[in-house]
């Protein structure tokens, strides 16, 4: 699936915008400063041992240290690339339905603020970057994975031993390496967007299924091997909607005994945040109106009796009956083969007034 | 009956035996926590979409997913859309190490699980017991340059049962169904550095081949492997504690070609079970090491039956030689009532053991799970040794309640006799009864675990809530080699301990795991 690309024109708004944009840590993807331009790059087919990965680096805004990763490993800015992808798509899909719908425009001025919506992108592009990072481990993409932090011994000696770790473990520390996340600073602002950054992390973690299975003497579960699986970055999108729905505000609160600033919920004072949940400071704009922040829910298609409401802020719907050509009666076979015929049907098609 | 050794041993002496490979028992423990890294280690591949391209396909040409001369790939399937590339010409590829890693010989036995990322489409469903047909090869070469070498070709028709736990709705299209894990290949040995498979899925629209199954996305593998560190250290092992045990039962056989009398079928029972545990220790694995051997893994599994089909006629002459009443066992073909279950069951766990593992030795890819007649044929097999196991279950309850009832019996005229005799029995009697409930729980422990894990064994179960009883019985299993006989402690548990930690420490490495 490839995503539909804004138009060009657009892109280089996003350009200047994001030049502007001052962020202060080192964030990647959707929260980046990159204007996702390299995202529909021709994929694979570079020359295997060539330093193609080097150009693909230099075209990403990374920071230096970013970088360095990144020309160390041939395999990681496909890798990157991919989790990109995978945010957007997965970001555009949770959000079709509601006001802000995950429009690249006013992507950067929504990260410079600590809205809900800024919480949301921080954490689906960290889980992207981790789903990704773990497949492209297990795809035989990227040459340092599992084995490469084993304490101690060599790489090729603990692989023999078998002391390696899961693809999963070495992904998120890696992550963590990348993003910058080694420490934290005392700003409010800081510790929130690694808070979320967190979030996604662990959201992808806690959907790991568990698998076994029996191999002992014919075949009894005398000897089993268990491991952990990734479940469909489809679900860990569904799991984080799900925490932006429920997000939480927070305050900065002085640990008397530490003297060291965390973040607190509202009603639970003292209590520190629970770890799974989205975190913000601000209210959200309501996204209605074209704004810094969003291009407006004018000339957004919607459902008439379930989402017409909302999504056009009280303003009201056009509705024009429109022939579209569907294709039915497919004939689909297992790739690449599909025989489709065209029916035409007339639709009402719903769009939200423009102001 | 004329006791032969532990009879005769003093309370001290016993204890000291006891304590002596209680800590025997916990030093393989410590080994088989602290050095010894997990027995087994599971790996991911996800298979790279390599494109066809040659015209005719005379030779066999083997497709690399990475690395030096890699094939063509395509990312999606839409991709091989816009192309018109078709079916026949898409190949998986997976490549067995991943990157900077090689395979060895320690690692013993390589077997691969089979998985379908299958999306859900309103007009491309999964149709009701279709079957995936696969066209798989496997190639190896111990150096990166070299040409690959086939080692096994064939067409696998593998059944996906598959679910879609939400609605089947358009607005759920794209999301995954829940497939079963597919057994796939199973090598039992691992004499090559790196291994290649490629994979097609031919479509075959007259035929009906791969038609009904769904838009595959993608293909996962895992491979499980046992780590070179536990072989290092489990071989080790072995090889220290096959001399030791052959030196008991040597010196426990001298012992009873002492006695005047001709030895008895307990004694003869003992040495059997004796020489089946040494049969089972003897580190020929070794070899495997040095040599391509695949039979090793079916080969394990024959010593293991032996090994346990010994053990259980051991508990049942064991029971039978103690009922003292007045009739004249002494010979084995009294027990053949209780025995002759024993032999069968696990002559049907062999045919069904040569069914699956012995058919893999050609053909890798073979799994009788795979067809229809090969289940049930399968799970025929396990349930007559199932039924077996019960059958035996219930004689060895009978014989040792038999023996219970007649103990007591005989406590009763005890007030009778002297002191000094009185109390001398009443010890045997206590000892021979805790022995005996020792005996009997581990041998339900064992035979419960055996139905249980056949029982999984039928549907590849998930989670990880099976731990606990699997541990227990493991325990049992070694406890038992702990305390069976009355008689013959000394030798029984030694040998057993012998097999005990290999058990044991097989847990113990899983623990460590976990």
């Amino acid at each position: 699936m490839r995503s539909r690309l804004p138009q060009t024109a657009c892109l280089l708004r996003l350009v200047a915008l994001c030049i502007l944009l001052s962020n202060t840590a080192a964030y990647f993807g959707l929260t980046g400063r990159e204007p996702l331009v390299f995202l529909p790059g021709p994929f694979s087919n570079e020359p295997p041992t060539g330093k193609a990965h080097l150009k693909q680096c230099e075209q990403m805004s990374l920071t230096r240290r970013q970088k360095r990763l990144c020309r160390r490993e041939p395999g990681l800015a496909e890798a990157l690339r991919e989790s990109v992808r995978l945010s957007l798509v997965e970001c555009r899909y949770q959000f079709r339905n509601e006001r802000w719908n995950c429009s690249l425009e006013g992507r950067g001025s929504l990260l410079k603020r600590a809205f809900k919506e800024t919480a949301f992108l921080l954490a689906v592009s960290s889980a992207a970057l981790t789903h990704a990072l773990a497949k492209a481990c297990s795809s035989g993409r990227m040459e340092r994975c599992t084995c490469d932090d084993s304490p101690g011994i060599q790489h090729r000696e603990a692989w023999q031993w078998g002391v390696c770790g899961d693809n999963l473990k070495y992904s998120t520390k890696f992550i963590k390496k990348f993003l910058g996340q080694k420490k934290v600073s005392k700003d409010l602002r800081a510790q929130i967007d690694a808070h979320n950054t967190n979030v996604g992390i662990r959201a992808v973690k806690s959907g790991l299924k568990t698998t076994c299975k029996c191999h002992g003497v014919s075949g009894s579960c005398a000897v089993r091997t268990c491991w952990k699986q990734l479940s469909p970055f489809k679900d860990t999108g569904r799991l984080l909607k799900y925490r932006y729905d429920t997000a939480v505000r927070v305050l900065s609160v002085t640990n008397e005994a530490t003297g060291e600033t965390e973040l607190a919920g509202p009603r639970r004072h003292g209590q520190s945040l629970r770890t799974t949940d989205l975190v913000f400071l601000e209210d959200s704009p309501s996204f209605c109106r074209p704004s810094r922040y969003s291009p407006g829910t004018g000339g957004r298609s919607c459902a008439k009796d379930t989402s017409c409401q909302s999504l056009c802020c009280g303003r009201g719907y056009n509705t024009a009956m429109r022939l579209t050509s569907l294709s039915c009666h497919c004939q689909v076979r297992w790739c690449c083969h599909v025989e489709c015929q065209t029916c035409v049907r007339e639709e009402e098609v719903y769009t939200c007034k423009n102001a | 009956m004329a006791g032969a050794i532990i009879e005769n041993m003093s309370t001290k002496k016993l204890v000291i035996m006891g304590v002596t490979l209680l800590l025997f028992q916990a030093f393989a423990f410590m080994v088989g926590g602290l050095i010894a890294p997990s027995p087994t280690t599971a790996v991911h591949y996800l298979a790279m979409k390599c494109v066809d391209t040659t015209k005719h396909r005379e030779e066999t040409k083997w497709f690399m997913p990475w690395g030096p001369n890699q094939c063509d790939k395509i990312q999606n399937f839409e991709e091989a859309m816009a192309k018109k590339i078709e079916a026949n010409n898409i190949v998986f590829a997976v490549h067995i190490p991943l990157p900077n890693k090689e395979m060895s010989p320690w690692f013993q036995f390589m077997l691969v699980i089979l998985q379908f990322d299958i999306a859900f489409k309103m007009y491309n469903q999964i149709e009701d017991g279709s079957l995936a047909t696969i066209d798989v090869g496997l190639a190896y070469r111990d150096d990166t340059v070299s040409e690959w070498t086939e080692m096994a070709h064939s067409f696998e028709q593998r059944k996906l049962s598959c679910n879609f736990t939400t609605a089947k709705t358009f607005e759920n299209e794209g999301r995954y169904y829940e497939c079963d894990l597919l057994p796939f290949m199973e090598v039992g040995s691992v004499a090559h550095k790196y291994y290649l498979l490629n994979i097609r899925l031919p479509v075959n629209e007259r035929k009906k081949v791969n038609v009904g199954i769904g838009e595959i996305k993608d293909i996962r593998l895992v491979s499980i492997h046992q780590n070179g560190g536990f072989t290092k250290v489990w071989f080790a092992m072995k090889t220290f504690l096959t001399p030791s045990i052959l030196i008991i039962m040597i010196w426990y056989w001298r012992r009873i070609l002492m006695m005047s009398r001709p030895p008895v079928l307990l004694e003869k029972v003992i040495l059997a079970l004796g020489i089946s545990m040494t049969f089972i220790n003897i580190p020929v694995e070794w070899f495997s090491v040095g040599f391509n051997w695949t039979w090793m893994l079916l080969f394990g599994d024959i010593r293991q039956g032996i090994f346990y089909s010994m053990l259980l006629s051991f508990w049942i002459i064991f029971c039978g030689e103690h009922l003292m009443d007045q009739t004249e066992r002494n010979r084995f073909s009294v027990y053949w009532k209780q025995v002759g279950p024993i032999v069968f069951g696990s002559f049907c766990l062999f045919i069904f053991d040569m069914c699956e593992r012995g058919v893999q030795l050609t053909n890798p890819f073979y799994s009788i799970w795979a067809s229809d007649v090969g289940t049930e044929l399968a799970m025929a097999f396990i349930i007559v040794a199932g039924i077996c196991a019960c059958l035996y279950f219930l004689f060895l309850c009978f014989m040792v309640f038999q023996v219970f009832r007649n103990i007591s019996g005989k406590r009763t005229s005890l007030p009778a006799m002297s002191k000094a005799r009185r109390l001398h029995y009443e010890g045997l009697i206590f000892r021979f009864k805790f022995l005996m409930l020792v005996t009997l729980a581990c041998a339900a422990m064992t035979v419960i675990f055996f139905i249980i894990s056949q029982v999984n064994e039928g549907h590849w179960h998930w989670g990880g809530a099976h731990g606990a009883d699997e541990h227990s019985s493991g325990q049992c299993i070694t406890g038992d080699n702990g305390g069976n006989s009355g008689e013959d402690i000394q030798l029984t548990t030694t040998i057993t301990h012998v097999d005990g930690p290999t058990e044991i420490y097989k847990m113990t490495g899983k623990e460590a795991q976990e």
